[in-house]
């Protein structure tokens, strides 16, 4: 575990140093701004302890310096929101770049991945989201923390050494009181925001499966056991804050004791008739001189945020894509030849193809038959480029079909998975997902070949009735009509349907195999199917433990 | 919005306690800082006067004040924080009970993807309303009141300290309703970029197979931008804000040393008191102008929030429930349903009369309504005419809760929950011995597979079941049903995804598996293995007697 914790540690800072040069330039003005607006500051201050100091019978400035304290204040202002300006801009690149690049793995990735949709999800939205904080607010923060003191040591120091000294010993005790106070709780930190993922992780897996809970009257007791967990969570973190706190307690404590001090040392020096307009100055910059280090130690949070969603993404990142070749030209025939393949998911299990061999000529369709877990799917899966195989050879007319990038590879293709998909959007646009430059006569031709029209017809809005995300508002079996058409508008040489028909009444079915046998006539068809009608479709090949039992049977129909 | 944040307040009435001491301990520790910045002013003041007694004094309060100030704001961090984790909590649960009462049957149409959004985001938002508006803007009260208490010898020092406090008191009230606008404005566009990663990762296999990445990405870059763009909208206005809340502070300060100038000699030492007040006030009144954008956003998440659990429920609770029969035979006389006025019936005057320990096989192509007779049934849905009673008794008189445990389903949507096998199992019947989850598990035709795995029964099944294969959850799913100790089975395409041995194989042990139980088996076809005691097929709306 922890060996594997600090490469992915490394791996983070990586990342995070790698945009941070990239956002050099972005980040350098909001420091730059920052460092005038508080230039100004100092000069406000010194106007008004001047001010003050003629108030208290050392007289020396008047209604001149009011007015031009005034306009300072004014400057300060407007210098602080162009900070925040450039601040706001400066993430926004990076977000965008870096979403792109984890969303594009992601899809790479695809089917193979077997972290839920949700974490996937966080990872492209809430992750990248949280890095923002490390560009807008930690970076210039961390210079500004750099920066900024000094400059106001220097000022104080300028117009009374002593004052000055005790602003510098202040600011060197800083790191230390952080040090004190800061690395445990960076650590827990870190952990916590771990805890309340989970607990964000198990709400919403409740929360999805809430119609299953109600079933079994069981969301009074998940609703106490989310209440549990809340109150655990919240006995932990409140440990964990206990020490957190306190790091910002000793600022304010190093704060308070420079002021004691400082008015300490001048109650004496005025006594001895020295200069009050600097003593006064001094005092009045103490706020500012810790403002920095208290905006440093708000933005940690930041960074802690930035560097865990960092840790969560950099692995993501870091690995390449499958690399091949490209689809020279669409070829109108395709001929699919495995020869000995082999796949293994999971290597405690059984391989899910061992040794698979079979032809597929041009224009034949193939019909996978065999118990399930016998590697039907497994079979199409490789044709799509979701799984590759670890031995054997899968060929397209006779050239390796593993040479191609698999987004190439599905280009030959038009696939039906089991769980066929339906986005939140009318029926037309989830067939012509499929084929985004089809005309309206194709999708309604698609519509039609997958008998998707004969129930789209009782519909309100037939073909333009919205459907939920995950196919509401469909039964299963419409559901796959609708995917069967994406399959017809898609015009591939290659057909890859797994299931087609299973969740079909015997009716329906039957229609829809008279349509399938129109989709593949003069393609490559390879059919997983378990239904009895099947031998309609084509000649049969029986799949057991990962391959082929026997010679191919000729199917019956044909 | 108001309305919206006052609901809240009232769902946090429990921790009231927790809360209130928050806002106490917060005012204290403010107000203790302005003690010491006025101290301080007085002390040098005085000192500067020549009256050396005064700013000794003034000096030796100091100390105590250096050290319990800090102490203080630690306990004012601590408490609020308390405070807010149990305030989020219970409105966290609270959400959660009022969608199983309210949307039992699911979110439907609503983007699940936004909905993720929802739940997270504007729920950890409400924390905002809590410690970034009312306990700032409570504390600054108190600072304000103060300055004017200290200051009340000279009525207008008064009045120039403390009148630009008083603005950037009312300002989060003036800026909330704009920033609630960008907010529900940033907040839509997250949801939406959200949903525009979701919903391909979803139907990842359907996206990489219509080699819809490029489009995918573009959906999600679109949205990302739009999202920027309402967030620079938010953060400027923020950004404005904080700077009215410097200007202001310095308006008061500047005011203080512009009555000096004005009053000359006299009026030194209170100009001094009321500039440190300005101060001192400056960190707790700089916040305020902000704290209107967190009360907009917590605004804005509450009434998300609040949409979503005022949805009506889909069928009333009996005011007054009927006695509960000891019987479960089920009738239905007369029954009219149709999902919406402006959807086809799916059941027009269906009679069907079920005794004790019938098996139907209710049959019917897929979409004529044999999955609505289970929502029916389990009162997910309301019929338009006529009823269904069990036990003698009309279901409209039952508790929902009651007809649950007497009815178990085994929905087309089951789902498994990212939790060991066990736990999953036991959602049926929370007591069950391991040796009734392995007997309900062998019955499913799964206990073999099960048994492989080198965790067993603590297997975890992953989001959705993710863990196993679609036809290996199915089987869990059902091995949950049939753990169940409910009189009544509703098993709907328990099949489904199932090769054809396993099916025929568990299909031809459902007679015994569920002996003595009535069950209710929806399916588009039947095997020949069931033994049904009968067979309906729906059409047109009525069942009618088939052959199978």
């Amino acid at each position: 575990m922890e060996p594997h914790s600090a490469g992915r540690d490394g791996a983070a800072r990586a990342l995070l140093r790698r945009e941070s040069k990239a956002l050099r330039r972005q980040v350098l003005l909001p420091i730059l701004l920052g460092l005038a607006a508080l230039a100004v500051t100092i000069a406000g201050a010194w106007l008004v302890a001047r001010l003050l100091a003629a108030l208290l019978g050392h007289p020396g400035a008047g209604w001149a310096e009011l007015a031009a304290a005034a306009a300072l204040a004014l400057l300060g202002a407007a210098l602080v929101l162009a900070q925040e300006r450039a601040q706001l801009a400066a993430g926004e690149a990076a977000r965008a770049r870096l979403r792109d690049a984890a969303f594009a793995r992601l899809l790479e990735l695809g089917p193979a991945d077997p972290s839920g949709v949700g974490e996937r999800a966080s990872l492209v939205v809430d992750r990248v989201e949280a890095l923002d904080g490390y560009f807008a607010r930690w970076i210039p923060a961390a210079a500004l923390a750099m920066l900024g003191p000094p400059l106001v040591c220097a000022a104080v120091f300028g117009a009374d050494a002593g004052s000055g000294v005790i602003l510098g010993i202040a600011g060197l005790l800083y790191p230390v009181a952080m040090a004190l106070t800061g690395i445990g709780a960076a650590q827990a930190s870190r952990r916590q925001f771990e805890a309340l993922g989970r607990l964000s992780g198990r709400f919403l897996d409740r929360m999805r499966g809430l119609p299953t809970l109600v079933l079994f009257n069981r969301q009074e007791a998940e609703a106490e056991a989310l209440g549990e967990a809340a109150t655990a969570l919240r006995r932990h973190t409140m440990k964990v804050l206990r020490v957190a706190f306190l790091s910002g307690t000793a600022l304010e404590m190093l704060a308070a004791g420079v002021l004691a001090m400082l008015a300490f040392r001048h109650r004496d020096l005025l006594g001895g008739g020295g200069n009050p307009a600097a003593a006064l100055f001094s005092l009045l910059l103490v706020p500012a001189f810790f403002a920095p280090l208290r905006g440093f130690a708000a933005a940690y949070q930041d960074r802690l945020h930035a560097a865990g969603a960092a840790a969560a993404l950099a692995p993501l990142l870091a690995e390449q894509g499958t690399p091949g070749l490209a689809l020279e030209e669409m070829p109108p025939r395709v001929v699919i030849t495995f020869t000995d393949v082999r796949l293994t998911y999971d290597p405690a299990r059984p391989p899910a193809l061992d040794g698979l061999s079979f032809r597929a000529s041009a224009g034949e369709t193939l019909v996978l038959a065999g118990p399930s877990g016998a590697g039907k799917s497994s079979v199409l899966r490789i044709l799509m480029g979701f799984a590759r195989p670890e031995a054997g050879r899968v060929s397209v007319n006779g050239q390796d079909a593993m040479a191609l990038r698999p987004a190439e590879l599905r280009r030959l293709s038009a696939y039906v998975g089991q769980k066929p998909h339906l986005f939140r959007a009318t029926l037309r646009e989830n067939i012509r997902f499929a084929r985004p430059d089809a005309t309206p006569g194709q999708v309604e031709a698609a519509a039609r070949a997958a008998h998707v029209t004969d129930f789209a017809e009782g519909l309100p809005q037939g073909l333009d009735t919205l459907v939920g995300e995950g196919g509401w508002g469909l039964s299963g079996g419409q559901a796959q009509r609708v995917a069967l058409a994406r399959a017809f508008l898609r015009d591939a040489p290659l057909v890859l349907l797994d299931e087609p028909t299973a969740h079909l009444d015997p009716g329906t079915e039957s229609l829809v195999i008279e349509s399938l046998q129109r989709l593949c006539l003069g393609r490559t068809a390879i059919i997983a199917s378990h239904s009895s009608a099947r031998a309609r479709l084509g000649r049969v090949l029986e799949i057991e433990a990962g391959r082929a039992a026997g010679a191919p049977r000729v199917g019956a129909a044909q | 919005m108001l309305a919206d944040l006052i609901r809240v307040l009232g769902l946090w009435r429990r921790q009231g306690g927790w809360l209130l001491a928050g806002i106490a301990v917060s005012a204290a520790s403010t107000l203790l800082g302005v003690a010491l910045l006025a101290l301080a002013g007085q002390g040098i003041a005085a000192a500067l006067g020549g009256a050396a007694l005064g700013g000794g004094l003034a000096f030796l309060l100091l100390r105590p004040l250096v050290l319990l100030r800090p102490a203080a704001r630690w306990t004012e961090r601590m408490v609020t924080h308390a405070a807010t984790f149990r305030a989020l909590a219970d409105i966290r649960i609270w959400f959660f009970r009022r969608l199983a009462e309210r949307l039992p049957a699911g979110i439907g149409l609503g983007r699940s993807g936004d909905l993720l959004g929802r739940l997270v985001s504007d729920v950890d938002a409400l924390d905002g309303l809590y410690l970034r508006a009312l306990v700032p803007v409570l504390a600054a009260l108190a600072v304000v009141v103060a300055g004017v208490a200290l200051l009340a010898g000279a009525p207008l020092l008064a009045a120039a300290v403390a009148l630009p406090l008083a603005i950037a008191l009312l300002l989060p009230l003036v800026l909330a309703p704009g920033a609630a606008r960008a907010a529900a404005q940033a907040a839509r566009a997250q949801g939406r970029m959200r949903a525009a990663a979701i919903d391909p990762l979803l139907g990842v296999e359907d996206v990489l197979a219509a080699n819809g990445e490029a489009a995918a990405r573009a959906t999600l870059a679109r949205e990302g931008q739009a999202l920027a763009l309402a967030q620079r909208g938010l953060g400027w206005r923020a950004a404005w804000a904080g700077a009215a809340g410097t200007l202001l502070v310095q308006a008061a300060l500047l005011g203080a040393l512009a009555w000096g100038l004005a009053a000359e000699a006299g009026g030194a030492a209170l100009a001094v008191l009321g500039l440190f007040l300005a101060v001192a006030a400056a960190e707790t009144i700089g916040l305020l102008p902000r704290a209107g954008i967190s009360l907009a956003m917590a605004a804005a998440g509450a009434r998300r929030l609040f949409e979503l659990a005022d949805a009506p429920p889909p069928v009333a609770e009996p005011a007054r429930p009927a006695e509960e029969p000891a019987g479960h035979a089920i009738r239905v006389e007369g029954l009219r349903f149709a999902w919406a006025p402006d959807r086809a019936p799916v059941f027009e005057d269906l009679e069907l009369d079920l005794p004790e320990g019938t098996r139907l096989a209710l049959l019917g192509p897929s979409g004529i309504g044999k999955s609505s007779f289970a929502a029916l049934l389990l009162k997910l849905a309301a019929p338009q005419a006529g009823r269904i009673t069990l036990g003698g008794v009309d279901i409209a008189d039952l508790p929902a809760e009651f007809l649950r445990r007497r009815i178990a389903c085994l929905t087309q949507d089951a789902r498994l929950f990212d939790d060991s096998i066990a736990a999953n199992l036991r959602i049926a019947a929370p007591l069950a011995p391991d040796a009734a989850l392995w007997r309900a598990l062998d019955r499913a035709g799964i206990g073999e597979l099960v048994r492989t795995l080198p965790e067993g029964l603590a297997t975890r099944c992953g989001e959705g079941g993710a863990r196993f294969s679609g036809g290996q959850a199915r089987r869990l799913a059902l091995a949950r049903v049939l753990l169940s100790a409910a009189p009544v089975l509703v098993l709907d395409e328990p099949t489904a995804g199932l090769d054809a041995e396993t099916e025929r194989a568990f299909l031809e042990t459902l007679e015994s598996v569920t002996a003595g139980r009535t069950v209710i088996l929806i399916t588009h076809r039947l095997v020949g293995v069931e033994r049904p005691t009968r067979v309906l097929r729906l059409a047109g709306g009525r069942a009618l007697p088939a052959a199978g």
